[in-house]
């Protein structure tokens, strides 16, 4: 039966109220959303402080990025690290915790709602609160770690371990979104297909692997797509953690710092949205290669 | 007989071992707040020993959150602009998303996929012109700045809503065409209200998306008397370093009118996420 | 009061090759029940639709009470339509779904209530007036759809399969009431339908349709006694007509040691006889089968067998208190009187 929306009732009405209907929500994306795309585009060709009038320098900005600043390459190298370090532990780390959810034990709702928690904590408070745990005299971690003999590890003192600590506070905010969603697909895959399993032989492990996440194919790329799209921008906890300037000694020197250092620290807005727009165009290259991967392998299936 | 008895055996100990897993899950997402909160009711001197609950609860850290910083003020702000952008959100991006999903008008589909392509775009390109735009409309350090770029809607929301829109049946709009509503009244009176689990997801979203924002504040606001709660923190950590029992006080603060919301619309939130389809696709 | 009638109606829908109707010219007279019947996709519904203002009209015209409303609103139409899923409004109560049109429409409130109960009155839905759709049966759902419809007052009902929903035992309940309802309210009805045993049994007159295309129209005992086509006849009547092709040889076929008498003028070499299951006798002398299965349902028992020579599948009808055996042989005399012949063309020769 064809429906509705394909074309059997294309009233004058319909289509007036159709356009209304959509007018705010078209203007808003326009204003907020699409003019700020063309004009930073157009600003990343220019010099601009916001004071003086801007000055158009080609490509200038981008041949700046690439060849003369040393602190891009930090920055790139930094967020890749953030953000592999950051994806593999979350993913399956909220595999596992997904499929312990995915239970009809007594209480497992609270366990759920436990889990979600960190959700509802904003980047910034979970950034001073883990500071704390961080604490190199007497946060938790060092404490627990004094009980089995370990000497205190710098967390927020040493740049390589700034980034240890970047990442585990990303992962403890990411896990709780991504079993969500890896939850709800679960939920989605039929009994039967378990009983049939389980009929067959195999075991638990067997199961998880071989039936539960092929077909939550579909959510773990979503997850996947998300968790990376976040971590390549991430600047909240940064800051927050460390500070605006990426230190310890560039250690937590992400891209989003930087961007965020050259726009409303240096006021070279030029420069930052030159930054902005590689930063786009990784991130848009990076998902099609996932998008890409991901569909040649339901294709396999 | 012995094997019954084994694999009673097995499930007591699979059970206690599933708990247990459980319970370690749980304590991992917990330990920071648990942490921060026993470091909240510590005193400037115990904070130093390692303990993890503290002798005395020192409650008066709490108070001192007050003190140091308008929190009640900056509690209000963060409502005001949560709940509008919460508000507007969801009747727009409602509006729009029926519209995509049942009205037919020229170039509908075109334009679709214009919403999509703006969803790839990251928050960094925006940001930039966003803030000249608002230095241009004399909207920097005012509620305007933190309001109106999120009330009308976004290209999410409408996406969430189209795809729920179009999983609901024909034949209600069919039947109300025929008792004479015009597509206002459908929309409003027979559609939206079938609508109810991806409202309650948009919702949810949006209100912990600008509830914790911080970047945007951060750039816009310098008073304190429009500030949100986040920036508040920020500050605060800024001015009083090393005192951790009341910096811990005021995140313990911050953090609970959303837990506590968030405890309560789970499950709906949940059930929502499952029926828009962001599971098993 | 009020006459729809369908002037070469034409309804294709884009990217298909043949038209989901095509030039359908029907009218239903005033107060009638008419009934479109035919097979999945055979353009009912469509036609349905395009009379309700919820599908295009890409040719010809639709008139109702001769007013040409082909590109007019449904809500400017007068009518009223009952839908196979009921299409309940769920977020509200029965007596809110019955009133919705009504509150529409800027009924003033205490008309719109006496209405409501009226029909509530009549589909004995009184008890449940302030429950919601999820809390009702099938059958009482079903009653709120056609109150929906009864309290708009409109001149046209139209039903798209309202039955189909139900349990067997429901749905001939229903099928009855139905069929009094509108012999009371005397409102022009379409009535749509894929079970030939409903058309037959509620409509004045039957509309088959096939591929789009009108078959016949005519009153049930029309359709049973004179087909216009083979398709009809074998559409018709349940179980089907027995409808086999022939060589004719000397004005007459034969068929399992069989001669039948055929009639003069037909032109090709073959030709189609029709006989129905319940004009087959089992007697000493006929048509030989073999019989493959007995289907026995008390009061009558209904043979499927094969003929002897050809395997060729017919079924007859005879009586439940001796019905034969299986694999064995039995001989069926058709009734005089009761053989259609069809030409290649389909169409019937007498």
């Amino acid at each position: 039966m064809i429906s509705i929306d394909d074309g059997g009732m294309p009233t004058k009405r319909r289509a007036r109220a159709g356009r209304a209907f959509v007018a705010p929500n078209l203007a808003a994306i326009a204003v907020f959303m699409l003019f700020p795309l063309g004009f930073s585009l157009y600003m990343s060709f220019q010099k601009w402080d916001l004071f003086t009038p801007a000055k158009f320098v080609g490509l200038a900005n981008f041949r700046h990025l690439f060849t003369d600043d040393p602190l891009f390459a930090t920055a790139l190298r930094n967020t890749a690290v953030y953000t592999i370090g950051t994806l593999v532990p979350a993913v399956l780390i909220s595999l596992v915790v997904a499929a312990l959810l995915n239970r009809k034990l007594k209480g497992i709702s609270v366990f759920r709602a436990v889990v979600f928690v960190p959700l509802a904590v904003s980047s910034v408070v979970t950034a001073v609160m883990w500071q704390f745990v961080f604490n190199t005299d007497n946060g938790l971690l060092n404490t627990m770690l004094g009980w089995v003999g370990i000497g205190p590890v710098p967390w927020l003192l040493d740049p390589g371990w700034a980034m240890v600590s970047l990442c585990m506070i990303s992962v403890w905010k990411s896990v709780p979104f991504a079993t969500v969603v890896l939850l709800a697909a679960m939920q989605g895959v039929p009994h039967t297909l378990y009983e049939a399993a389980r009929i067959d032989g195999a075991s638990a492990t067997r199961q998880f692997i071989s039936i539960t996440v092929p077909l939550i194919r579909g959510a773990l790329s979503f997850v996947v797509v998300i968790t990376i799209i976040n971590a390549f921008q991430a600047f909240d906890q940064v800051y927050v953690l460390t500070g605006g300037h990426g230190g310890p000694e560039t250690g937590t020197y992400v891209l989003g710092i930087m961007l965020f250092q050259h726009a409303f620290t240096f006021l070279d807005f030029g420069y930052a949205s030159a930054l902005a727009w590689v930063m786009f165009a990784i991130l848009f290259g990076l998902t099609l290669l996932q998008l890409r991967l991901t569909r040649r392998s339901a294709l396999e299936l | 007989m012995s094997y019954l008895i084994r694999g009673v055996r097995r499930s007591i100990v699979r059970g206690v071992a599933l708990y247990a897993a459980l319970i370690g899950v749980a304590w991992c997402a917990l330990f920071p707040i648990l942490w921060a909160l026993s470091g909240s009711l510590k005193t400037e001197s115990e904070v130093a020993t390692p303990t993890l609950v503290p002798s005395h609860p020192h409650w008066a850290n709490y108070g001192e959150v007050f003190a140091l910083m308008p929190f009640w003020r900056m509690f209000l702000n963060t409502v005001l602009y949560a709940g509008c952008v919460t508000a507007g959100q969801v009747f727009f991006c409602s509006l729009a998303g029926y519209s995509f999903a049942r009205l037919r008008f020229r170039g509908r589909d075109t334009l679709f996929v214009l919403y999509l392509a703006t969803l790839m775009v990251p928050l960094t390109v925006t940001v930039i012109p966003q803030f000249i735009l608002m230095r241009t409309f004399g909207w920097t350090d005012t509620p305007l700045a933190m309001i109106v770029p999120g009330l009308f809607g976004s290209a999410f929301g409408t996406y969430l809503m189209r795809q729920f829109f179009r999983t609901l049946p024909t034949d209600l709009e069919e039947a109300a065409i025929l008792d004479g509503c015009t597509p206002w009244q459908i929309y409003w009176r027979i559609l939206l209200p079938q609508t109810k689990p991806a409202i309650m997801v948009l919702a949810v979203l949006t209100w912990v998306n600008v509830w914790n924002d911080f970047l945007w504040p951060l750039v816009m606001i310098q008073r304190q008397s429009i500030a949100t709660l986040n920036l508040g923190l920020v500050w605060m950590q800024g001015q009083y370093v090393s005192r951790w029992p009341v910096l811990m006080a005021a995140s313990i603060l911050i953090l609970l009118p959303l837990v506590l919301v968030y405890a309560i619309a789970q499950r709906a939130f949940v059930r929502g996420i499952a029926v828009t389809g962001f599971g098993g696709r | 009061m009020a006459t729809v009638s369908f002037e070469r109606a034409t309804r294709r829908y884009p990217g298909t090759s043949r038209p989901a109707v095509d030039r359908l010219d029907l009218t239903a007279g005033d107060g009638e029940f008419l009934v479109l019947v035919g097979p999945s996709g055979c353009g009912k519904s469509t036609s349905l639709r395009m009379v309700a203002g919820l599908e295009p009209v890409d040719s010809g015209r639709i008139r109702i009470d001769h007013r040409d409303v082909t590109h007019a609103d449904p809500k400017d139409r007068d009518i009223a339509m009952v839908f196979q899923n009921y299409a309940l409004y769920p977020h509200m109560t029965v007596a809110q779904n019955l009133a919705f049109a009504l509150k529409i429409g800027r009924i003033p409130r205490a008309e719109v209530r006496d209405r409501v109960l009226d029909a509530a009155r009549l589909l004995d839905l009184e008890p449940h007036l302030d429950r919601k759709p999820k809390d009702l049966s099938g059958g009482q759902r079903q009653r709120v759809a056609m109150g929906r419809a009864i309290v708009r007052r409109p001149q046209v009902f139209l039903m798209d399969e309202p039955l189909s929903n139900l349990d067997a035992q429901l749905r001939l309940q229903t099928r009855n009431q139905i069929a009094a309802l509108q012999r009371r309210l005397g409102t022009t009805t379409i009535y749509v339908t894929h079970d030939q045993v409903e058309a037959m049994t509620m409509g004045d007159r039957v509309a088959v349709l096939c591929n789009g295309v009108l078959q016949q129209c005519a009153a049930p005992r029309t359709l049973y006694r004179d087909p216009a086509n083979v398709f009809v006849a074998g559409f018709i009547g349940s179980p089907a007509m027995n409808l086999i092709s022939l060589p004719v040889l000397n004005d007459s076929v034969a068929l399992g040691g069989w001669e039948i008498r055929a009639p003069r003028g037909i032109s090709g070499p073959d030709v189609v006889v029709g006989i129905r299951p319940e004009h087959l006798e089992v007697s000493g002398i006929g048509i030989e089968i073999e019989v493959d299965v007995v289907e026995e349902l008390g009061a009558d028992a209904y043979v499927y067998g094969r003929i002897v020579d050809g395997a060729t599948p017919v079924i007859a009808r005879t009586d439940g208190l001796d019905p034969p055996q299986r694999g064995g042989r039995v001989r069926l005399q058709p009734v005089g009187g009761h053989i259609h012949f069809f030409g290649a063309d389909g169409l019937p020769i007498r």
